[in-house]
């Protein structure tokens, strides 16, 4: 530390600045941590877009194993008496076996190593089984394997939601499954119902823990932060091998898969049941629509100076803050400034809540992304400037393609080019997110504050093209150590996503790629004949499998 | 016995007659309750006599004074000091003593040059380990560009020795043949690296002379550029250079600042007031390769600097007059100021500066891009000043703007908001209603002039608030 003298001290800037493209210890996602880190704050989410916010805690927290504490001596149990529906359950459950290996986004053509998980899948109707989705993101290989007898088959995945965080899978053989039976879902489910969730003795024997529905509410999903509806339930549960997904039953029927635990307060987030059904219903169409988002952020209106100024004389409502351009509710004409008094026949309340019939107060964003599906109208009645209108609003899912800087990247592989040890990305969330658990502190700021606040930005590209690093070679002289800079044009022209930047590299500029930078230093050149006589070296060198991937 | 040894400890260093200790009382303002006078907390550094009866220490011994002694090293008695120059940007002041006589049995120091790299130095000073003088010696191990850390953005020529620089040496003097070659300012604490100590060397010492002859210290002139060097072969061909190893490239040009508008980002400077810049970005003065911004550096407000460049390749001559850039003091420590403010129905409202960021930490990410990015993404235009609702003092008058906390403010009552003055401007105006917008998605926070008024004597006492504003 630099120390002015008088007891005073401070440290000089850069002066342990560490080293960010060598990121020694990028977030692991296979540390089964401090799960109660995984826990959100579920009702600031409800009054945040869905959209237009980010939950830097569930980033780290994507992929969390579940952690158990690990059995005691002592066994705690509830004082209710076990369930007796369950104990046929195990014909409806199977261990699944995931091998998993996710991209390097740091060095994007190549794969992390890869790891395994276990969980449980629960059998439905049509021969498939249900898991989360987080227990076979980015799969290598899947294998089934049946309580007791430790038969196996592998499987493949029909249908996966990462935003509902659920998937689908179809053993290999079909036959596989034969005797087993389907289970139902639970649509009855409310609060105070206990239920039961299940794990697999190594015996293949059901282990039973019994818990009560404390809560139902929308919370925060792991990815894209999706506010959707959750099932939180108070149980003591206990480490078991294989724990990644959990199903929780009633009286025979699936009320949701397990998602989060908390182990000290006991309590488990499960996807509850009409998440599941909705998924379920979106899968069985031929064109997948999944979840619909209105696409706007919105306040409470709870103070009444701003009830006052605004002249709303109802008692509900809340206050539209944003519109997401393009989406769901831009389209149908809602702005800034309105008051959104009630969504299909529902009248909203003061911090954007409906009565439910079934679970009471719930966010209104579960009638826009779950009660009703893509596709379908659903009528806003709104308050704007004295009076009020009736707006009805398509549901539409949101387009990833038109993403500028995507929250997930899942079993697809990021793409990238290099020109002359000049690594090309575009930028997504998975990138930043190499920085660890602090990535919003850690990593290269200016690409954090581009992915923040993507959807202020003039919507004049696709994506947000860089140079993630340069390896180092005869063309990239004094060029070393740059890196995190955003490219505005590659010889002349405009670059709005990769396949832009490798079109523009055909047409070197007098023999010269030029790669213009939004900072500094402003200008790269590089030799356009020197780099491609090169190619096979830099290839060689560096091991690269292949100079892009588009 | 002992008084003897000190005393011929004393005599032995002919420096003696020149160090004083100096002992400052100091009042830090305090930026998360800015009406507050803040805490008061003491210090002592050491400081030399210079020509005309004055003492030269460091800015930041001195800084936020509010009591001043000096005293020498014959004559422990303290007597009252005085600021007379103070310059932030290089960490250098000028004290006078008052009483008659102070001066008359010490001798002033004489300035010298650069020191070579290896020769001997030795540094004066109170650190801490004992009260009384003491001497450190070391060699030159570097002369080179670094940040001086009192105001955390200025960076000047520096050099580092490895003689032990501790706490309470900040503005003694280094000296080496009988004269003073730095003014001793920061270091490295162990734990971080050994024997690194830095002094501010001769160059910027006699700059600060020059600019206060007039009576007045102007900042440090910038031409407020960045360029990069040039070494890519591929780079220089096609800038159209030759393999010489010379020119740097631009990479931007700050606005508001001395070569805003006259300088263009691509540019490749040649030469600065005929002085050939390596492809490094160095140049060769009187006292060897320095870094090319040290050509600026000696020169001052409205001077002038020639620069050679290329432009797409043509050759061009440029000639600019330097000013001190104001956007960049943003990220540059404040001393000597009262924090400003706005307190209205409960809600401070506050410029964002470097001693506010310290003092706030904030994470929210709209704040620390603005703040962050204020010259580069040249925010300053839109805004000169970054207005934020930075506390609430919590009433019922402000209950639901608890979810505002360090947002920007962008609006009031449909008025931009570009600096302070137009907050005060605004809640000055009668209205029924103070529609308040913060910048990025949001409710407006509305707070009803009946309310306001109502809560003010309340808030006010209940949360000792001295004073509603600071402009």
């Amino acid at each position: 530390m630099i120390a002015p003298c008088p007891a005073e001290t401070t440290v000089p800037k850069n002066s342990r600045r560490p080293v960010l493209a060598a990121c020694p210890n990028p977030c692991n996602n296979t540390t089964p941590g401090s799960v109660a880190q995984a826990f959100q704050p579920v009702l600031e989410a409800v009054h945040r877009l869905e959209s237009l916010c980010h939950f830097p805690a569930i980033a780290g927290a994507i992929f969390m194993a579940l952690c158990l504490p690990a059995m005691a001596g002592v066994t705690p149990q509830p004082a209710i008496a076990p369930d007796k529906t369950v104990e046929t359950s195990n014909a409806s459950i199977l261990r699944v076996n995931s091998t998993d290996q996710a991209y390097d986004f740091l060095r994007p053509w190549t794969k992390k190593a890869p790891f395994s998980r276990r969980g449980l899948g629960t059998l439905i109707e049509g021969g498939r089984i249900l898991v989360t989705a987080e227990l076979v993101a980015n799969n290598t290989f899947i294998e089934l394997e049946k309580a007791g007898t430790a038969e196996k088959s592998s499987a493949t995945v029909e249908r996966v939601d990462y935003e509902c965080n659920l998937a689908v899978l179809r053993p290999a053989d079909p036959a596989f499954i034969a005797g087993m039976k389907p289970m139902a879902l639970d649509r009855g489910v409310r609060v105070g119902d206990r239920a039961t969730v299940l794990q697999l003795e190594p015996n293949g024997e059901i282990a039973q823990t019994l818990g009560i529905v404390t809560s139902i509410a929308v919370g925060a999903y792991p990815l894209d932060n999706m506010g959707l509806l959750l099932f939180r339930l108070s149980a003591p549960m206990q480490q078991r091998d294989g724990s990644f997904t959990l199903p929780a039953v009633r009286d025979g029927k699936l009320l949701g898969l397990l998602m989060r635990y908390d182990a000290r307060s006991q309590t488990a987030d499960l996807i509850s049941s009409p998440v599941i059904e909705h998924f379920l219903g979106e899968a069985a169409k031929g064109n997948y629509g999944g979840f619909a988002r209105a696409g706007i952020a919105f306040s409470a209106t709870r103070d009444p100076q701003l009830r006052r100024f605004i002249g709303l004389k109802e008692p509900g409502g809340v206050y539209v803050t944003d519109v997401l351009t393009g989406g769901a509710a831009d389209k149908a004409g809602l702005r800034k400034g309105d008051v959104i008094l009630a969504v299909g026949g529902k009248a909203i309340d003061q911090d954007g809540n409906y009565e439910d019939p079934a679970f009471g107060r719930i966010a209104f964003s579960h009638l826009t992304n779950t009660v009703s599906h893509p596709g379908d109208t659903l009528a806003f009645r709104v308050f704007r400037e004295g009076k009020t209108l009736e707006i009805p609003v398509k549901m539409e899912p949101r387009d990833h393609s038109k993403i500028l800087s995507e929250s997930y990247v899942v079993d697809r592989a990021p793409r990238y080019i290099v020109l002359g040890g000049v690594v090309f990305m575009e930028l997504s969330r998975p990138y930043l997110q190499e920085w660890g658990g602090d990535w919003v502190k850690e990593a290269p700021q200016r690409l954090v504050f581009y992915d923040a606040f993507q959807n202020e930005l003039p919507q004049d590209r696709d994506k947000i093209v860089f140079i993630s690093q340069i390896l180092p070679s005869q063309d990239t002289i004094g060029y070393e150590g740059l890196d995190n800079l955003v490219v505005s044009k590659v010889n002349g022209r405009e670059i709005r996503n990769l396949n832009d930047l490798a079109e523009a590299a055909k047409h070197p500029v007098n023999g010269f790629q030029k790669i213009e930078l939004e900072a500094d230093p402003g200008v790269l050149f590089l030799d356009a004949a020197a780099i491609e006589a090169n190619r096979e070296k830099l290839i060689k060198k560096y091991a690269l499998p292949a100079l892009q991937r588009l | 016995m002992i008084a003897a040894v000190v005393a011929g400890v004393a005599q032995a260093s002919p420096v003696a007659k020149s160090l004083v200790r100096i002992e400052a009382t100091s009042q830090e303002p305090d930026y998360k309750a800015p009406w507050n006078p803040g805490e008061v907390s003491g210090g002592v550094g050491a400081g030399f006599v210079i020509s005309g009866n004055r003492i030269m220490t460091n800015a930041h011994v001195v800084s936020n004074a509010r009591f001043l002694t000096v005293s020498k090293e014959s004559d422990p008695k303290p007597r009252q000091a005085r600021v007379l120059f103070i310059a932030h940007d290089c960490d250098l002041a000028v004290l006078a003593v008052d009483e008659p006589g102070f001066f008359k049995d010490t001798a002033a120091l004489d300035l010298g040059g650069i020191p070579a790299i290896e020769s001997v130095v030795s540094v004066y000073g109170y650190p801490i380990g004992g009260s009384r003088l003491s001497v450190t010696k070391g060699i030159v191990s570097r002369i080179d560009f670094q940040t001086y850390s009192h105001s955390g953005m200025d960076s000047h020529l520096t050099i580092q020795i490895d003689a032990a620089i501790n706490p309470g040496n900040s503005g003694g003097p280094v000296m080496q043949n009988g004269k003073v070659v730095g003014v001793a300012f920061q270091g490295y604490s162990g734990d971080v690296a050994q024997n690194v100590g830095y002094m501010i060397p001769t160059p910027v010492i006699k700059r600060f002379l020059k600019d206060i002859e007039d009576g007045h210290y102007d900042r440090y002139v910038d031409l407020a550029l960045s360029y990069q060097t040039l070494f890519n072969p591929a780079a220089r061909k096609a800038l159209g250079l030759k393999d010489d190893d010379l020119g740097v490239l631009v990479g931007s040009v700050y606005g508001g600042g001395s070569a805003d508008g006259i300088v263009k980002p691509g540019d490749v400077l040649l030469s600065i007031d005929g002085l050939p810049i390596s492809s490094n970005a160095t140049i060769s003065l009187d006292d060897g390769t320095v870094p090319l911004a040290e050509a600026v550096e000696r020169k001052f407000k409205g001077d002038h600097v020639t620069l050679d460049i290329l432009r797409e390749g043509k050759p061009q001559q440029l000639k600019i007059a330097l000013s001190d850039p104001w956007p960049f003091n943003l990220h540059s420590n404040v001393y000597d100021e009262e924090p400003r403010f706005v307190v209205f129905g409960g809600l401070i409202f506050q410029p964002v500066d470097q001693n506010f960021m310290t003092a706030h930490q904030p994470d929210d990410l709209r704040l620390r891009y603005m703040f962050d990015f204020f010259i580069e993404d040249k925010i300053y235009k839109e805004r000169p000043e970054i207005i934020v609702l930075s506390g609430i003092l919590a009433d019922p008058v402000n209950a639901y703007a608890n979810d505002f906390r360090y947002a920007i403010v962008d609006e009031i009552n449909g008025t931009k908001i570009k600096r302070l003055s137009d907050v005060a401007e605004q809640f000055a105006k009668p209205a029924d209603y103070y529609v308040i917008k913060m910048a990025g998605a949001g409710r407006p926070i509305v707070l009803e002039r009946k309310a306001v008024e109502e809560a003010r004597k309340r808030i006010l006492s209940r949360y000792a608030v001295t004073k509603e504003q600071n402009l």
